[in-house]
Parts: structure tokens; C-alpha cells; sequence
């Protein structure tokens, strides 16, 4: 099989990236992998329009960057690809006219991508897992997967907003700067004070809207406190439902991907349910865990595997593209 | 537990959430749960888990068999070991069976889960390895997140997950064997009442990430 190289482009959300990855047999090497982050005023969230403009002012500065410390120019490309969705419309749309301008313009085939599939398929390059069952916790995601039948499975979801979300939206009433996840970690680390807190369950799936108004509550009292109850809580619900999860699919590998994998207390609950259910624990590493254009640009190779690449004008963005409707060739 | 006890204890299971072991109670073949303390769970949010989660079931199991719910007679509660003696019933779990009798099981597993909610109990775990089939008879177990509600959004709760256990495990026979499912369902608890359990399915559905809204 002939090496390939594709850039991949990744602007769902706050992250506006480029990365460039080289594909021989069936490994991969990334050679370059540029971030720009939009940062909203401390004690506001993302908005959707104001992040979308930040990505169009630094994609050219992001893009040349990345060709530069891979040692690239576009000539030297064999296709693209670029984060199709699930994402912020908005956002998602920068990075698709960023992706459809060089591939018209140089005549490279392009791949869209959907974004959970690339945080998956790059954890599980990085790390050698070959069959796990993978709970992907970010901003924009809390769901347990395993591969089924050509398509990745749900065995669990969040019933409401996400584990990102939970901590995000803590912390800015707290106002600090979003993401907020490091924050509230650290403020946790210094108490070991556990106050009751809403621990909801349903089947494999979680709630995290009834802890998320109890958590505000309890905050005047204590943010430390409060910080701690919120991840034990949190954590906990998760690790059940992982456990769940683990124990009903019987899978022996099992890989935390997505930014809120960079969370050591998180971690180490899932190492210890790991252990307990002899099962190879697996993390996307810190760097490579939050949202990144490496994770587009590896799906965009796996893809190429089979096809060619979509005609341009199939090109779209798709808000809401689960990925549980992905069918997947190779 | 003494030790004689201890020797006859043979772990069957080591579930998600508690280990089965089989052993006697005084001369009857017994099952054990025991919920055990998790390491990696605070201790205080850890006992109200395990405490709740203990009572609750073995109350729900003798109390559902008032409306002819079959499941495993319990024999005896201990709260503060977190640990339930109870009958134990031979037979495969439905979801170990083939694909044409999991279907065809599937209307009586619906009939089971009619009853439940129409007598105000969601079960909270519906699987396929839930349900014993011991003979004829189907029996339910795991009610450790069973709850006293009336509530048509608890129920589609129960529906919902039930459908997704055979959307991830049983892929092959999904539309069968919900079909079959809502069949027994809407025989136990009456079709109006399962119209306004399906129509809730839906708004659940919905509200879900990123489900097909846009």
C-alpha cells in the first residue's frame, strides 16, 4: 500500500486545528498538529458565532503553521479532510470551506468526517487498543460505545447534558474561564469533604441535570466542598455505568477518549474498575485527548482505505450527525 | 457468615453493580448478592448507594409478586452487610437463547413489564439478562433500581432502555422483537396506555444528543 498523507481539519467547537498525518501499511505518524483555542470571557460559554469568527481569522495562520513543521507545501498533500459534525454549525462551517477551497482549488480528494468517530479511531492508533469499549466524555459528548456489526453501538448515554457540559457550567457560575474541567479539579483535590449529592442512574444510562441544580446550591457553602461532592458524584455515575457496560458486553480493552479524559480522578476510578473486571485499561494520551485535527485527519486515511472521497457538492456540515448512524468499511 | 456456609460459596457472576455467588440456605440452594464496597467510590456515597439499592430490591421482589410478577422468593436481608439470600432458579437468561425464542419471549417480557407499571412499578434495569426462563415461566430479577412511580415518563424510561439493549445486543432482531415486546406490553397494561408510553418514547428519544432533530 502506497503511503499517503492527509491533512485534517477539526473546528466543531472552541478548537480550530490542522494536522497532517502520514499513513504506511497500517500505521500512523503525525507530523504536525497546530491548535488555535477561542477563549470566551471568564464566566461565559462558547458562543457559537463569536467562535466561528475566531476560526476564520486564524485558520490561514493555523493552516501555514502546520504545513511549515510538518515541512510540507499543499502540493505535497494526497487528500482532506474535515470534521463534517456533530458540532456548532456555525464553527463546523469555517473548517468545511477551509477543507472544500483547497480540494477544489488543488484538486484533492476530501473526506468529511464525523468528530467522535476521529477522537475513537486516533485514541485507539495511539494506543494499540484493538477491540475496547470506549467512553467518550467531552464537551459535546458522555457515551459508553462498542463496535458492532460495521457501526460503533451506544450501551450508554448521558440522558441530558454532558459531563463537559456538568463541569463547564459549574465552574462559570463560579466564573472562571471556560473549559473549566482543570479548575474544578484542582479546587476538588483540596477537600475530602463528601456532601450528599442527586446520584442518578438509569440502566446504562446517566442524568446529570438533578446534580447539576444541587451542586449550585451547595456551592455558597463551600466551593471546595461542592467541587469534590460534584466529581465523586459525577465520576462515580459514569464509572457504574462503564461497569455496566464492561460487564454486559464482556470486552477485555477499554478506552477513555475525549477532553474530560484528561481528569486524573476520573482515571483513576476507571482503573480501578479495570482492575476489578480484568480488563486493559486504555487513555488517549493528555495531549492528543481534547479535540485536534490529528483525530480528523487519521479517520479521513482509515476512509480512504475504501472510496474516494465525496463529490464536493456532498460536502455539507451536519449539526447533529450521531455516531451511531456511521457505517464503517474498514 | 460462618464458615461452613463460606466453603458451599461459589461465585457465579461478578456483576457491574454486585457478585452473585451460589450457596445454602439452610438446605435450600440460595443465591447471595452481595454489593460490594467499590474502591473507587466515596465511602459515605458508597453505603447510601449499596444500602438503598439493598433494601429496595428485596423489598420490590416480594412485593411485585402480588400482582403475579414471578421472581426469586426472598429469603433473607441483611442491610448492613448488603447482602440478599434468595431462591435460586435454574434456567438460562433470555439473552443467551437463541434468535427465534428470544423473539417469541419477547411479547411475554413485554407482558411483564405491562404488569409492573401498570400496578406503579418501573423496574429501572430492563435487560435480556434479566429474565430467567425457568420452564414456561419467565422470571424477573435485578430491581435494585426499581422504583414506585406512576409517572408515564419513568415508564417510557424503562421502554426506552429496554429498546436500546436490543438495538445494541440483539441487532439482528431488533424490529421483531420490539414489536413483539409492544405486543405484550399493550396486552398487559392496555393500548391507550402503551400509545402514551410509545409517544413519550419519542420525546426521550429526542431530546437525546444529537438525535435526528435537525
Amino acid at each position: 500500500m502506497m503511503d499517503l498523507l492527509c491533512l485534517g481539519i477539526e473546528s466543531t467547537a472552541h478548537t480550530f486545528s490542522c494536522a497532517v498525518i502520514e499513513k504506511k501499511g497500517r500505521g500512523g505518524r503525525i507530523l504536525s498538529d497546530v491548535r488555535k483555542i477561542y477563549r470566551p470571557p471568564d464566566g461565559e460559554g462558547i458562543h457559537p458565532r463569536e467562535a466561528s469568527r475566531h476560526h476564520a481569522e486564524h485558520s490561514p495562520q493555523v493552516l501555514s503553521e502546520c504545513l511549515a513543521k510538518a515541512g510540507l507545501g499543499i502540493g505535497d498533500l494526497d487528500m482532506v479532510s474535515y470534521a463534517a459534525g456533530p458540532g456548532l454549525g456555525p464553527c463546523l462551517r469555517i473548517g468545511a470551506v477551509v477543507a472544500r477551497s483547497l480540494a477544489s482549488y488543488y484538486g484533492l480528494p476530501i473526506y468529511p468526517v464525523n468528530h467522535a468517530l476521529g477522537h475513537i479511531e486516533l485514541g485507539k492508533m495511539l494506543t494499540g487498543a484493538r477491540d475496547p469499549l470506549v467512553l467518550l466524555v467531552s464537551g459535546g459528548h458522555t457515551m459508553i460505545l462498542a463496535f458492532l456489526g460495521k457501526k460503533w453501538r451506544v450501551f450508554g448515554e448521558t440522558l441530558d447534558i454532558t459531563l463537559g457540559q456538568l463541569l463547564d457550567q459549574i465552574g462559570r457560575h463560579a466564573g472562571f474561564a471556560s473549559p473549566c474541567g482543570p479548575k474544578i479539579e484542582e479546587l476538588a483535590s483540596r477537600s475530602t469533604k463528601y456532601e450528599p449529592l442527586p446520584y442518578v442512574v438509569k440502566g446504562n444510562d446517566v442524568s446529570f441535570s438533578g446534580l447539576f441544580s444541587a451542586t449550585k446550591r451547595i456551592m455558597p457553602r463551600g466551593l471546595e466542598d461542592a467541587c469534590f461532592s460534584l466529581q465523586e458524584t459525577a465520576f462515580s455515575m459514569v464509572g457504574e455505568a462503564v461497569e455496566r457496560a464492561l460487564s454486559f458486553t464482556g470486552k477485555k480493552e477499554f478506552m477513555v477518549v475525549g477532553g474530560v479524559a484528561a481528569n486524573r480522578r476520573l482515571s483513576e476510578i476507571l482503573r480501578s474498575i479495570c482492575r476489578r473486571h480484568g480488563c486493559r485499561f486504555y487513555a488517549s494520551p493528555r495531549e492528543y485527548a481534547g479535540d485536534c485535527g490529528s483525530q480528523i485527519s487519521w479517520v479521513g486515511l482509515l476512509e480512504a482505505k475504501r472510496g474516494s472521497g465525496a463529490r464536493l457538492e456532498d460536502t455539507f456540515v451536519r449539526q447533529s450527525w450521531r455516531i451511531d448512524s456511521v457505517e464503517v468499511h474498514y | 457468615m460462618s464458615a461452613a456456609i463460606a466453603l458451599l460459596l461459589k461465585l457465579l457472576k461478578k456483576g457491574a453493580e454486585a457478585d452473585i455467588y451460589l450457596t445454602m440456605w439452610g438446605n435450600r440452594r440460595s443465591v447471595l448478592k452481595i454489593r460490594k464496597k467499590k474502591e473507587y467510590r466515596n465511602e459515605v456515597l458508597d453505603a447510601r448507594i449499596r444500602s438503598t439499592r439493598t433494601v429496595r430490591e428485596a423489598r420490590m421482589m416480594s412485593e411485585v409478586k402480588s400482582f403475579g410478577t414471578s421472581t426469586p422468593i426472598v429469603y433473607f436481608v441483611d442491610p448492613k452487610k448488603f447482602e440478599i439470600y434468595m431462591q435460586f432458579v435454574k434456567g438460562p437468561v433470555v439473552r443467551d437463547l437463541p434468535d427465534r425464542k428470544i423473539i417469541t419471549l419477547c411479547e411475554k417480557i413485554g407482558a411483564v413489564v405491562g404488569t409492573l407499571h401498570k400496578n406503579g412499578v418501573m423496574h429501572g434495569d430492563l435487560t435480556t439478562s434479566n429474565f430467567i426462563l425457568a420452564g414456561k415461566k419467565l422470571v424477573i430479577l435485578d430491581f435494585g433500581l426499581s422504583q414506585r412511580t406512576e409517572r408515564t415518563e419513568d415508564q417510557a424510561i424503562d421502554l426506552r432502555l429496554f429498546k436500546e439493549v436490543l438495538n445494541s445486543a440483539h441487532v439482528g432482531i431488533v424490529e421483531k422483537a420490539w414489536a413483539s415486546f409492544l405486543k405484550g406490553y399493550g396486552r398487559a397494561a392496555g393500548t391507550a396506555a402503551r400509545e402514551r408510553v410509545i409517544s413519550q418514547v419519542r420525546v426521550i428519544e429526542g431530546r437525546g444528543r444529537y438525535a435526528n432533530v435537525v
